[in-house]
């Protein structure tokens, strides 16, 4: 609810009153996310295949939002841990109050092999940083199994891949990426 | 003025506790409004949203809910803060610039996830209520004991409301299941319940739903053309009162009052009228702010009391407005949308049919 503790000096001309509010919220999966959730641990990256357009969405989102026409696990598709960096962003860690992070590091979108479209903010593993570039082949390095959680509102990958590596492959020719970079 | 009807409503209307995301819910309902328009999808010229990612805690909810309008080609699109009503407010508007005759409104919220009485506490200004969690049902309940204490109503007139509300919502297939598993009950029944918030008591307040709702607006001719009963805007407007409920008489609802004569409400016999009365008492207020006489029946459809998605509720009095004309052969219809604490904001919307 509220926290009024006084915790700033209150000793010069404007007064100060700090209010902390925090809402409770329950976070519903949906029957689609969930089914995600339930493959990740297992091990698998599944999608929905449009039965309109043909086109592979992951995670899936119970629609095709191109065709505005309801998906079902009748369209579920199992998807590849492997794929390619699309457009990635180098991050540096400012320090501040529960900062986990120490050394500048690398957030990918990664176009998996036989999806459709990208999956964001994936985590590159003993990758040099200036060795990014688009069409790097990686793949999945996966968490252990008890800790592989789907985010509860089914977007991105959650917890159950730590990162990904490069697999060594050729890179992608620009044709099989350049409708997914920014 | 251009002149802009209604062709088509659709709505998850009461929805209880959904575990699907705002898309999927919102999903079939607009695709039923497209459906039921005879318009293509490729023809709306212009798209806008109501919701509040507060209510479940979703940030840019908003932003993802535009999938379920269709993700390519790109479109001219809005959203509003506000509940759908205002959405629709915003559509007319743009049809009134006359470059484009086809508009979609629509609002979608998830109030199962979150306390309302936490959630809209935000609404308060941040420096006297907010910091009191003045919750919203506690506000209402001041608004309905200055009409008490007025000899404007009494607990029994309350009561009298919430019983109409309940019988009509009983032939309403979008009403709030539990309300209408509750069936019939009678003034006296009513009154024997313990008081939620004096003076009010859990049938005078609103159930926790989840919902969704969309209308297709067309202008000019061509809403003759794709629709046998349009549902013609003779008048829209909204208006605020102040901010702050201390600087109010609560016993009048004067925004609504000034909506209503902007409206042009009083130019003609209104026949059905569905307010977005979410409390048992705001019927009462509003009834007598928009100048409705006792040959206007009010909330046939049970009204706010029988079904209130937050964000949803006002779009839904304005589409069952339209059903009256639409499906039901009625001449001139009314609805009403509210927001804020104590019918803080207030939008009119009178419809006419053609017959």
């Amino acid at each position: 609810m509220t926290d009024t503790d006084p915790q700033v000096a209150d000793d010069g001309p404007v007064r100060f009153m700090p209010q902390l509010i925090s809402l409770d919220y329950t976070v519903r999966t949906n029957p689609v996310a969930a089914a995600f959730g339930e493959a990740l641990a297992d091990g698998r990256i599944t999608g929905h295949r449009c039965p309109s357009c043909s086109l592979v969405f992951v995670p899936p989102k119970g629609f095709c939002p191109i065709c505005t026409i309801e998906t079902t696990s009748a369209d579920e598709v199992v998807i590849e841990d492997r794929g390619m960096v699309t457009a990635w962003t180098v991050l540096t860690p400012i320090q501040y109050h529960g900062q986990q992070e120490r050394k500048d590091y690398a957030l990918a979108s990664i176009l998996l092999v036989g999806a459709d479209g990208t999956v964001g903010q994936q985590r590159l593993i003993d990758i040099p940083l200036d060795e990014i570039r688009p069409g790097l082949m990686v793949e999945a390095v996966w968490a252990a199994p008890e800790d592989r959680v789907a985010d509860d509102r089914g977007y991105g990958l959650g917890t159950a891949i730590d990162g990904w590596k490069a697999t060594g492959e050729p890179d992608a020719p620009a044709s099989e990426y350049e409708g997914h970079t920014l | 003025m251009r002149d802009v009807a209604i062709v088509s409503f659709a709505q998850a209307g009461s929805l209880v506790d959904t575990a699907e995301s705002e898309t999927q819910m919102l999903l079939p309902v607009i695709n039923a409004a497209i459906e039921g328009s005879g318009i293509t999808r490729a023809d709306i010229g212009f798209t806008c949203s109501g919701s509040a990612d507060y209510l479940a805690g979703t940030p840019f909810a908003f932003v993802a809910n535009l999938e379920a309008v269709g993700a390519w080609p790109p479109i001219s699109e809005s959203h509003v803060d506000m509940d759908g009503a205002w959405a629709l407010y915003e559509a007319w508007v743009r049809l009134q610039h006359g470059d484009v005759d086809v508009a979609l409104a629509f609002s979608s919220g998830i109030s199962s996830r979150s306390d309302l009485g936490e959630v809209l506490c935000l609404q308060n200004d941040p420096y006297y209520l907010m910091p009191l969690w003045a919750d919203h049902v506690s506000l209402a309940a001041l608004q309905a004991r200055a009409l008490l204490d007025q000899g404007l109503a009494t607990e029994a007139d309350l009561a009298e409301v919430v019983a109409r509300s309940r019988r009509n919502a009983a032939a309403n297939p979008s009403a709030h299941p539990d309300v209408r598993a509750a069936g019939d009950l009678s003034v006296d029944q009513l009154l024997e319940a313990a008081y939620t918030v004096a003076p009010l008591r859990a049938a005078d307040c609103p159930p926790t739903t989840d919902g969704a709702a969309a209308v297709i607006l067309v202008a000019g001719d061509r809403a003759r053309e794709v629709c046998d009963n349009p549902a013609w805007i003779r008048g829209i407007d909204h208006r605020s009162e102040a901010h702050y409920p201390g600087l109010r008489d609560l016993a009048h609802a004067g925004s609504a009052r000034l909506a209503a004569e902007h409206a042009g409400v009083a130019d003609a016999p209104i026949e059905v009228a569905e307010l977005a009365a979410t409390f048992s008492h705001e019927e009462l207020l509003l009834t007598e702010a928009l100048g409705l006489g006792a040959d206007t029946e009010v909330n046939p459809s049970g009204g706010a009391l029988a079904s209130n998605p937050m964000m949803v509720s006002g779009l839904i009095r304005i589409g069952e407005a339209f059903r009256q004309i639409n499906e039901h052969g009625k001449h001139r219809t009314l609805g009403h949308a509210a927001s804020g604490p104590c019918l803080q904001q207030n939008l009119v919307c009178v419809l006419e049919g053609d017959s």
